[in-house]
């Protein structure tokens, strides 16, 4: 069988060109193998689609599923004939008229063109990033905007009294904690902020801390000193939950060096470091006007005690520290003398005593016990207290005469006054104090003066100390009374003791390191910060 | 990597860090030295940080540091300014550098939750990024050059289409199965078109991939000339296969290029925003 094929294939520009293939076999296969005498190369073609065989005739055969095995069972089986295409997947196929010496012929064509697949170029095109759609710039503008929002904008409308203040927060924009004592105030920004772009004023610190004093008088201020400082120069908040201010000796330093270049109208002398240059204590002394021996009370044998026989006193019998415990209560008569020094009118009469503290008091309940004893007193009490026998005028039988009376009344006031010199000036008061009889002699009501006491309690009021913080350190080491015997003495130490355990700012071995502030303070009550002010608030 | 350029003679490369014989790192560290002996002299009350007048210059010095470091992105679009850009670059990496030890000194190393520190935050992140950049630049192009060779994306694409077309005749004439492991590399396979695509260099889905994995249990019926058309095809597939882990990895390289620079540039201009924050608040409540 000699078979021409006319096979047509679409080319470019809409015209088809025609492959004439003349095909000399026992029968033509149909398929997508290169070895098909009809070779279609289209995926969609079986490999071995389909057969033509010569029986009386062109026959087309399809195998089951287009197998190739057509022998056992052709699922299709055509005979061709002219104008009765066969289509074989998206070819067709016509039988057309024999040409000259052979003995068919077929014509394939295309019907339906294979879509054609897209090369990796196409599946290529989104090679970077930005292909992708992601932009830097847009990311930039968006990040940017967002930012500037959310931390700029939004906190500042508060401050700035911007159309959305009532919804704004600027608790972002706090620096740090500030003190437990400001945290009450912690969210009110305009509280010590209280003009954007302005500092803290020392007005907004006034506000709360009225009485605060100022380191030197407002004369010395005239003149520059501490120009341009403001409390928060020193105190810093936003810096944690505990208070920070400057501490350091430079702060003091700087002007106290050479004090009087700053200030020449200044009392103190120029110190720059307490082991160095620290000049000796300043006390403030005075006549305590009071006779005070500490040897007599500290005597290893006792003293003489009218309930607990012979006591041993120490320093903490009479020196009660106060609340704060720094400092020591002053010492009060009441509480640290009377137990042994009693105020006795007469003890072999009573137990009553006078008070302490007025001469006239005490003067005018010795006459009025008298009086009442000589009026009202049983026999016994009677004859003890005037040395004769008898009893109260309103004891005896039958109606006092006028002589009588008189008798009482002279016997009771010229006892009183027996009574109240002994007491003044022998027994009781002249014992500690300066006594001073102001009536003259033979007076009927007699009266002294006592010499005001003034004993010191704070030996150094330009400096602190803790005597707390010393409590380990026995009083002796600083405080040598052992031997005193008049209350002039001075038993303060002096700045060697402290040197001995107190270095200066700088370290020293076994030495505490000792800043200016550890012993003495910024503020001085005497000299308000800033009277116009201090005034301006109080009202 | 030294090279011979067209003359023959031969010729370093020096790469941006080394521009000027170090001039920039010198004078980065000039900066940081100083900045760290000022901050150890300085003792401020109660701690260093950034609103004593150390901490004040310190910050000045970091913003004006910052609006410089922005001002590359300016520079680096204009051929006609001065300075060579190379230049600029170099001075860009070592001053950025040097910023990261400014600002430290400059927080006093007091940080908390607020606009402040998320300022600062932000310009490590920047930093770290740039860094990641510096170090794309070093590693990356050399990676580039090893893999591509004289080849280009673009000509690795042609050559993977001209396998397409040599492996879809041959297959052809092999059976189905096979024949659609061929179809399915053909017209399944892309490049790049996701950024975990193109950041990994791999498909996890390629079909190529498939094909050559499972061609030789499909092929392995195959008797005779069929046979031997299929180790051809298998050859193709393998080639593709090959060119396609060299383009990806080609893609890749760029992206690693490309993909910093999208971290860097919108943090910088966040931390722009946080720096304009942070000064105005703390303006705001001297």
């Amino acid at each position: 069988m000699k078979v021409l094929v006319l096979h047509s294939a679409p080319r470019a520009g809409g015209r088809s060109s025609v492959v004439r293939k003349t095909v000399n076999a026992e029968w033509v296969r149909i398929g997508r193998n290169a070895s098909c005498e009809i070779h279609l190369a289209d995926p969609r073609i079986a490999l071995e689609q389909g057969m033509i065989v010569n029986r009386d005739g062109l026959v087309y055969l399809e195998g089951e599923a287009g197998s190739q095995d057509i022998s056992r069972k052709a699922v299709r089986a055509v005979r061709m004939k002219p104008g009765e295409p066969i289509d074989i997947g998206p070819y067709r196929m016509e039988l057309i008229a024999t040409p000259q010496g052979y003995d068919a012929a077929v014509s394939v064509s295309l019907l339906r063109p294979r879509e054609t697949v897209a090369d990796l170029g196409s599946r290529s095109a989104r090679q970077t990033l930005a292909s992708l759609g992601f932009s830097k710039r847009g990311a930039a503008w968006i990040g940017l905007l967002v930012v500037l929002a959310a931390f700029l904008f939004f906190p500042a409308g508060r401050v700035l009294h911007l159309p959305w203040s009532g919804g704004g927060s600027d608790r972002m924009w706090n620096p740090g904690p500030v003190m437990l004592a400001h945290q009450p105030i912690a969210d009110r920004c305009e509280a010590c902020h209280e003009t954007a772009f302005e500092h803290v004023t020392d007005r907004a610190c006034l506000a709360c801390h009225a009485t605060v004093g100022h380191h030197v008088s407002v004369a010395m201020r005239a003149g520059m000193l501490f120009d341009g400082v403001r409390c928060a120069s020193c105190h810093r908040e936003h810096k944690g939950v505990k208070p920070v201010q400057r501490d350091d000796d430079r702060f003091c330093i700087d002007c106290h060096r050479a004090i009087h270049a700053q200030a020449p109208d200044a009392h103190v002398k120029d110190t720059s470091d307490f082991a160095r240059s620290h000049p000796a204590f300043v006390l403030s002394v005075r006549d305590p006007h009071l006779a005070f021996p500490h040897d007599k009370h500290l005597d290893p044998h006792g003293v003489r005690s009218p309930k607990r026989g012979r006591p041993r006193l120490d320093c903490a019998d009479c020196h009660v520290p106060d609340a704060s415990k720094r400092m020591f209560e002053p010492i009060s008569m009441a509480r640290a003398c009377q137990e042994c020094h009693r105020l006795d009118i007469e003890p072999a009469v009573t137990t009553r005593e006078v008070p302490h503290g007025d001469p006239r008091a005490a003067v005018a309940m010795i006459e009025e016990f008298y009086a009442a004893l000589a009026l009202n007193g049983v026999a016994d009490s009677f004859t003890r207290a005037f040395g004769v026998p008898g009893e109260g005028l309103l004891r005896r039988v039958g109606t006092p005469s006028t002589g009588e009376r008189q008798d009482a009344l002279r016997l009771a006031t010229r006892k009183a006054a027996a009574v109240a010199s002994d007491l003044f000036e022998v027994r009781v008061c002249k014992t500690c104090h300066e006594v001073k009889r102001q009536s003259a002699p033979g007076a009927k009501t007699p009266e002294w003066s006592v010499a005001p006491v003034s004993t010191t309690n704070r030996w150094m009021p330009r400096a602190r100390f803790d005597h707390h913080a010393h409590e380990r350190t026995p009083c002796k080491e600083c405080h040598d009374v052992a031997r005193s015997k008049s209350s002039r003495d001075v038993s303060m130490p002096g700045i060697d003791a402290c040197r001995r355990c107190h270095a200066g700012s700088s370290p020293q071995e076994g030495k505490v390191t000792s800043s200016c502030l550890l012993c003495h303070g910024f503020h001085d009550a005497r000299f308000a910060w800033d009277p116009r002010l201090a005034k301006a608030i109080a009202k | 990597m030294p090279h011979r350029n067209g003359s023959g003679s031969q010729v370093r490369h020096y790469s941006i860090l080394e521009y000027a014989r170090f001039r920039w790192f010198k004078t980065s560290l000039g900066l940081c030295a100083i900045a760290a002996a000022a901050y150890l002299w300085h003792d401020p009350v109660p701690h260093p940080y950034g609103g004593t007048w150390l901490g004040y210059t310190l910050g000045t010095a970091g913003a004006i540091l910052i609006a410089w470091l922005l001002w590359y992105g300016v520079r680096k679009r204009r051929y006609a300014a001065a300075g060579n850009l190379q230049g600029w670059l170099s001075a860009h990496v070592y001053l950025g550098t040097a910023l990261v030890v400014i600002v430290t000194l400059h927080t006093g190393f007091q940080l908390a939750w607020n606009i402040h520190t998320l300022a600062y935050v932000l310009m490590l992140l920047v930093v770290a990024s740039g860094f990641y950049g510096v170090f794309a630049y070093l590693r990356v192009p050399r990676a580039m050059t090893a893999n591509l060779g004289d080849d280009s994306i673009a000509s690795l694409v042609m050559r993977i289409a001209d396998l397409d077309r040599d492996m879809r005749e041959k297959a052809m004439s092999l059976p189905d199965t096979l024949f659609s492991l061929v179809d399915r590399s053909i017209a399944g396979t892309r490049l790049g078109g996701s950024a975990r695509r193109l950041l990994s260099g791999r498909d996890d889905a390629c079909p190529t991939a498939g094909a050559a994995r499972d061609w030789p249990s499909q092929a392995s019926a195959l008797k005779g000339d069929p046979a031997i058309l299929g180790k051809e095809v298998f050859g193709l597939l393998l080639r593709k296969e090959q060119l396609l882990v060299r383009a990806r990895r080609a893609l890749r390289y760029q992206a690693i290029l490309d993909f910093w620079l999208y971290l860097h540039v919108p943090l910088a201009f966040m931390l722009l925003a946080a720096l304009a924050a942070h000064v105005a608040s703390v303006f705001i409540y001297w």
